[in-house]
C-alpha cells in the first residue's frame, strides 16, 4: 500500500528511539509486574511531569512530547502499567511504588482519555479500541497518528499471545467504572482539561461529565486531532502543557530546569 | 449538511505593552477591569461562548505579552488563527504606528493561506481618557489601506464597543472559516464516489 508518512520511520521517533532509553523497573517482587518507563531531561528535576498512556496506547504514543518537551529542559517522564493490573486499585497502588522507586513524591499528571476509566460500560469493550484506529479524516497529520498507534499497538496485540493478556488487563481496568469517584478530584484547583472539536471516541455525554468533573479545570480546546492529538497535532499541545506548567515555573513544583528567558 | 458543526474561532490579540490587550480580553470574556497594571506573562488564552446568527460559536481569544516571550511558544501558537486583533492605545501614537510591523509579524508567523484577505480587526484603545492623540481619521486611513479592515475606538475601562468590537472579530472569522470549509468538505463528496482510498487524497489538505 502506498503510504502517507509512516511516523514510526520520521527522524523524531528514530531520534527518541536512539537517545531516550527504554527502563524496565520492578517495584514488587511478582513477575511480570515491571513498569516501562521513559525518563528525559534533567533528573535535578523534582517535580517532573508525568504521561500515563490511554487502554489502547504504550507509552511511546507520547515520543513528541518526550523529544519536544524535554528539548526545552522539562523532565519528562512518560510510563506504562505492567500487564497484570486488574483494576484501578492495583494500579494506583502500582503507581505509587513507582513514584517512590523514582523517588518523586509530587507530580504533574497528564493523561488520555482518562474519562474512560469511569465512564464506559464493557459492552464498549471492542468498540473503544477499534473505531479509534478507522479514521474518515483527511488530514494527514491526524492519519499519521492513526497509522503509528495501529502499528505500535494493535498488530503486536493481534501477533502475541502473551500481549493479549496485557491487552485484556488495561482493558479491564478501562471499564472497572465505579472506581474512580470523580468527586474525589473536584477539588483539583490545576487541571487543564484538552479536547478536540472533530469526531472522536468520546461520545458527548462522557464528555460533559469530564468537564463536570473538573470546575476550574482550564479548557483548551483544539479544532482537529482526532483521538490522537499528543501525536497528530502534538505542537499545540506542547503549548497547552507549557502553560499550563507555566504557573508553577518559579516555585517547588516546577517541572522544568531553568525557566525560559523571562525578559 | 444536515449537522451543524460546533464552530472552534481562534483570535489572537497583538499590540504594544500597556495598550490595554489583557484589559479587553478581561472585559469581553470576566466583565471586570481592573486598574492595576499587571504584566502579562507569556501567552495565555481565555474562552467564551457566543451567539453569531443564531450559531454557538467557541471563541479562544489568545493574549501575548512581548514578542520574545510567545515567540518560545513556537509557530504553533499562531497555527490555525481565525482571526487577528490589532490593538493600539489611542494617546499614544507610537503604538498605532507599530501596528505595521505587528501586522507583519503575524502574517509571516501565521502564514495564513490568503493573507491578503485574512481577517484583522483594529482597536484603538483607551477611549475614555478624551485625550486622543491619534485621530480616528488617521487610523482608519490605515485600515482601508489594508484593505478595509474594520476599525473600532474602544475602553477596557467602560466597557465601551467592546461587545460590539469582539462581534465583529467573530463575524469576520467565521466568514474566513466558512471559505477554509469548502476546502474541507470536498474530498469527503469524492468518497460518495466509491473511492475510499483516503491515501489518494492527501493534497487536499496541504497547509501553506
Ligand atoms: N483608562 C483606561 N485604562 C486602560 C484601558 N485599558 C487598559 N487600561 C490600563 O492600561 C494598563 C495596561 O493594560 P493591560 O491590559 O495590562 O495592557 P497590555 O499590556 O496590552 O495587556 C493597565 O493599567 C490598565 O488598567 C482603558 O480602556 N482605559
Ligand atoms: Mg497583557
Amino acid at each position: 500500500m502506498r503510504r502517507l508518512n509512516n511516523l514510526s520511520e520520521s527522524s523524531d521517533y528514530l531520534t527518541f528511539r536512539s537517545s531516550v532509553p527504554l527502563r524496565n523497573i520492578c517495584v514488587d517482587n511478582s513477575d511480570g509486574k515491571s513498569w516501562k518507563v521513559y525518563d528525559a531531561g534533567p533528573k535535578s528535576v523534582r517535580c517532573p511531569l508525568i504521561f500515563v498512556p490511554p487502554a489502547c496506547g504504550t507509552a511511546e504514543v507520547y515520543f513528541r512530547q518526550i523529544l519536544h518537551l524535554s528539548a526545552c529542559g522539562y523532565r519528562v517522564i512518560a510510563v506504562e502499567a505492567p500487564r497484570s493490573y486488574w483494576n484501578v486499585n492495583d494500579w494506583c497502588i502500582g503507581f505509587q511504588l513507582l513514584l517512590d522507586h523514582l523517588r518523586l513524591d509530587k507530580v504533574h499528571l497528564f493523561g488520555a482519555s482518562l474519562g474512560k476509566f469511569w465512564m464506559l460500560p464493557a459492552i464498549f469493550l471492542k468498540r473503544l479500541i477499534m473505531p479509534s484506529l478507522v479514521t474518515k479524516s483527511y488530514d494527514p497529520d491526524i492519519i499519521e497518528a492513526v497509522d503509528f498507534v495501529a502499528e505500535k499497538v494493535v498488530l503486536p496485540f493481534q501477533v502475541n499471545t502473551i500481549n493479549r493478556l496485557e491487552l485484556a488487563s488495561r482493558l479491564t481496568l478501562n471499564c472497572a467504572s465505579s472506581r474512580v469517584h470523580p468527586e474525589r478530584i473536584r477539588g483539583l484547583q490545576f487541571v487543564t482539561i484538552m479536547d478536540v472539536f472533530d469526531e472522536y471516541a468520546l461520545c458527548s455525554p462522557v464528555r460533559e461529565e469530564i468537564y463536570d468533573a473538573f470546575p476550574n479545570g482550564k479548557l483548551a480546546q483544539m479544532k482537529t486531532g482526532g483521538n490522537f492529538v499528543y501525536l497528530s497535532k502534538y505542537e499545540e499541545v506542547n503549548v497547552h502543557i507549557k502553560i499550563h506548567l507555566r504557573k508553577f515555573e518559579s516555585g517547588s513544583y516546577s517541572a522544568i530546569l531553568v525557566p525560559y528567558d523571562t525578559s | 449538511m444536515a449537522t451543524k458543526k460546533k464552530g472552534l474561532l481562534k483570535v489572537i490579540i497583538l499590540g504594544d505593552t500597556g495598550v490595554g490587550k489583557t484589559s479587553l480580553m478581561n472585559q469581553f470574556v470576566n466583565r471586570k477591569f481592573s486598574g492595576q497594571y499587571k504584566a502579562t506573562i507569556g501567552a495565555d488564552f481565555l474562552t467564551k461562548e457566543i451567539m453569531v446568527d443564531d450559531r454557538v460559536v467557541t471563541m479562544q481569544i489568545w493574549d501575548t505579552a512581548g514578542q520574545e516571550r510567545f515567540q518560545s511558544l513556537g509557530v504553533a501558537f499562531y497555527r490555525g488563527a481565525d482571526c487577528c486583533v490589532l490593538v493600539f492605545d489611542v494617546t499614544l501614537p507610537n503604538t498605532f504606528k507599530s501596528l505595521d510591523s505587528w501586522r507583519d509579524e503575524f502574517l509571516v508567523q501565521a502564514c495564513p493561506r490568503d493573507p491578503e484577505n485574512f481577517p484583522f480587526v483594529v482597536l484603538g484603545n483607551k477611549i475614555d481618557l478624551g485625550n486622543a492623540a491619534v485621530p480616528s481619521k488617521r487610523a482608519e486611513r490605515w485600515c482601508q489601506s489594508k484593505n478595509n479592515i474594520p476599525y473600532f475606538e474602544t475602553s477596557a475601562k467602560d466597557a465601551t464597543n467592546v461587545e460590539q468590537a469582539f462581534q465583529a472579530i467573530a463575524k469576520n472569522a467565521l466568514a474566513q472559516e466558512s471559505e477554509q470549509d469548502l476546502y474541507n468538505e470536498f474530498p469527503d463528496q469524492i468518497k460518495l464516489t466509491g473511492d475510499s482510498n483516503r491515501f489518494n487524497n492527501n493534497d487536499a489538505g496541504c497547509s501553506c
